[in-house]
């Protein structure tokens, strides 16, 4: 045994003791409640869709003649198909609503600010591109949802005025939904989206790393009391204790309501009543209540402020030191989202 | 040096655009429809283009010309989904945005609407005393054949008055 740590020691050469130096940090005492260890959840929820997506990717077969038929394969005949299907499906959906959550404490707590502008464009990056990979991935079902879906999502890039009609070009292979279409969204989804949100969370957590993690004081806090506790081992421990809830409750999710299948695209017959996942829900009400171009135009405006918001804060902070618009304005705007989801749920039209 | 690194990878970049863009067009087709005489002014008949969608054509007047008909496509100008007719509403209705046009394709409600858009045209020409349309020749292949669904046969001719009545 000794011989071989030597060995390791002689090829890798990073004692013990330099291993705990790099890869510690003082956490604030905060972080020991888990909801403020949201952004540790879309992580873990990451890693859990890379391992079931690579196990998925052994049966799929991403052409429109094989697509529905590999997926129906894999729920009804696979071995623990539907379980591997239901744990992907579910870690999405989780990964969504955690990417949410953690973006709204950010916001409302104002730890994008100075200097932590960048990292929360590097986070509007991960959101948009955690949606997009939702997007992609239950088109890639090629149920009827999946179909409609794509083909919306196409003509929505097509809206964007000089550029969509080659945006649109270029994502679905053809003018129309086609033959090229499916692998185009299946190595988007498997591929493409995947490593650029790998390398974006390897610079978000570098840039958490290099800036530390924001301080909050909290009226109750013990004076005397130690401010920051260890990364290695007590945060990791956490962070461990919310993997360990987060499999139990994807299995419970995957067992009790697994993932299904809904009928077969039909490229000639839009379904009476079509809604997308709920995450699109407000983009959907939105295209329902004003022109494609200008559904587009101003959801890509909302886009762009949540972008620049950081920067639009700072200026309204120098104006009005004590401004609390930043507050109102994050409450009008989850109402807002909270509003049109509902309303998009709760109608058939 | 910067500048033999931009041209190589940027000629790169460029040929990964252009293979990635599509190399031709969607192919189409002038495809016989029916004799001019066979659709009286007033009259419609649904036709199904090679790829399956349904299209609805008309004749409006009676010139005798080509002008006299429009072609309508079922597809929805606001984001593309298929459109249906609702008889008991005298409307095209589209599920996805709730796009809804009148007899003529015009857009009456919702988005398109709104935007004042209404339901494509088919382009149609007549020679000789007979009606054609241009449409895409191509589909979406799939391994299932779908249960066989009312269609043209250009050797049958035309199914003449089914579905919806423009």
């Amino acid at each position: 045994m000794f011989s071989l740590q030597a060995w390791i020691r002689e090829r890798v050469p990073v004692g013990p003791e330099q291993l705990r130096e790099l890869t510690n940090e003082p956490v604030p005492n905060h972080l020991k409640k888990w909801w403020w260890c949201l952004g540790g959840t879309p992580a873990y929820l990451f890693v859990v869709q890379i391992v079931t997506g690579i196990l998925l990717a052994f049966y799929y077969k991403p052409a429109p003649q094989t697509a529905y038929e590999s997926v129906r394969y894999i729920t009804e005949e696979a071995s623990f198909g539907w379980f591997i299907r239901g744990l992907h499906k579910w870690a999405a959906t989780l990964m969504v609503a955690a990417v949410v959550l953690h973006q709204m404490r950010v916001y409302f707590t104002g730890a994008y600010r100075k200097p932590r502008e960048l990292n929360w464009l590097v986070g509007m990056c991960l959101l948009l591109l955690t949606l997009v990979v939702g997007f992609t991935g239950y088109s890639l079902v090629y149920e009827q949802l999946s179909y409609w879906g794509a083909t919306v999502g196409a003509n929505i890039t097509d809206s964007v005025p000089v550029v969509g009609v080659y945006m649109k070009q270029l994502l679905l292979g053809g003018e129309v939904y086609n033959d090229n279409t499916l692998s185009r969204f299946f190595i988007l989804h498997a591929a493409v989206l995947p490593v650029t949100m790998a390398a974006l969370i390897a610079l978000h957590v570098t840039l958490i790393r290099l800036q530390g993690v924001t301080e909050f004081h909290f009226k109750d806090e013990d004076p005397k009391k130690a401010k920051f506790f260890n990364f290695f081992p007590e945060h990791l421990l956490t962070e461990l204790s919310i993997g360990l809830v987060l499999m139990i409750l994807l299995s419970v999710l995957a067992t009790v309501l697994p993932a299904e299948m809904g009928p077969k695209a039909d490229p000639l017959t839009t379904p009476e009543v079509i809604k997308p996942e709920w995450f699109f829900y407000v983009a959907f009400r939105w295209l329902k209540l004003f022109t494609g171009t200008l559904a587009v135009l101003s959801m890509g405006l909302v886009v762009f402020l949540m972008y620049a918001w950081p920067f639009i804060d700072a200026q309204i902070r120098k104006w009005r030191p004590n401004s609390e618009a930043s507050v109102w304005i994050g409450i009008a705007g989850a109402l807002a989202i909270i509003a049109l989801t509902v309303w998009e749920a709760s109608v058939a039209h | 040096m910067l500048a033999g690194l931009g041209a190589s990878y940027g000629t790169a970049a460029v040929y990964a655009t252009r293979y990635l863009y599509p190399a031709r067009p969607r192919a189409k087709a002038w495809m016989y429809v029916a004799r001019v005489a066979d659709i009286a002014p007033g009259g419609s008949l649904n036709y199904t283009t090679p790829g399956g969608e349904k299209v609805a054509i008309a004749r409006q007047a009676q010139s005798g010309t080509v002008d006299d008909f429009v072609a309508l496509s079922s597809t929805c100008p606001h984001l593309g989904c298929q459109v249906h007719w609702e008889s008991q509403n005298e409307r095209f209705f589209c599920p996805c945005h709730n796009g809804t046009f009148d007899k003529s394709g015009k857009g009456t409600g919702g988005p398109p609407g709104d935007a004042g858009q209404s339901l494509p045209r088919y382009p149609l020409k007549s020679e000789g005393g007979l009606l054609y349309i241009e449409v895409p020749t191509e589909s979406l292949e799939v391994a299932d054949a779908s249960p066989p669904r009312d269609g043209h046969d250009p050797c049958l001719g035309p199914h003449l008055g089914d579905g919806a009545r423009v």
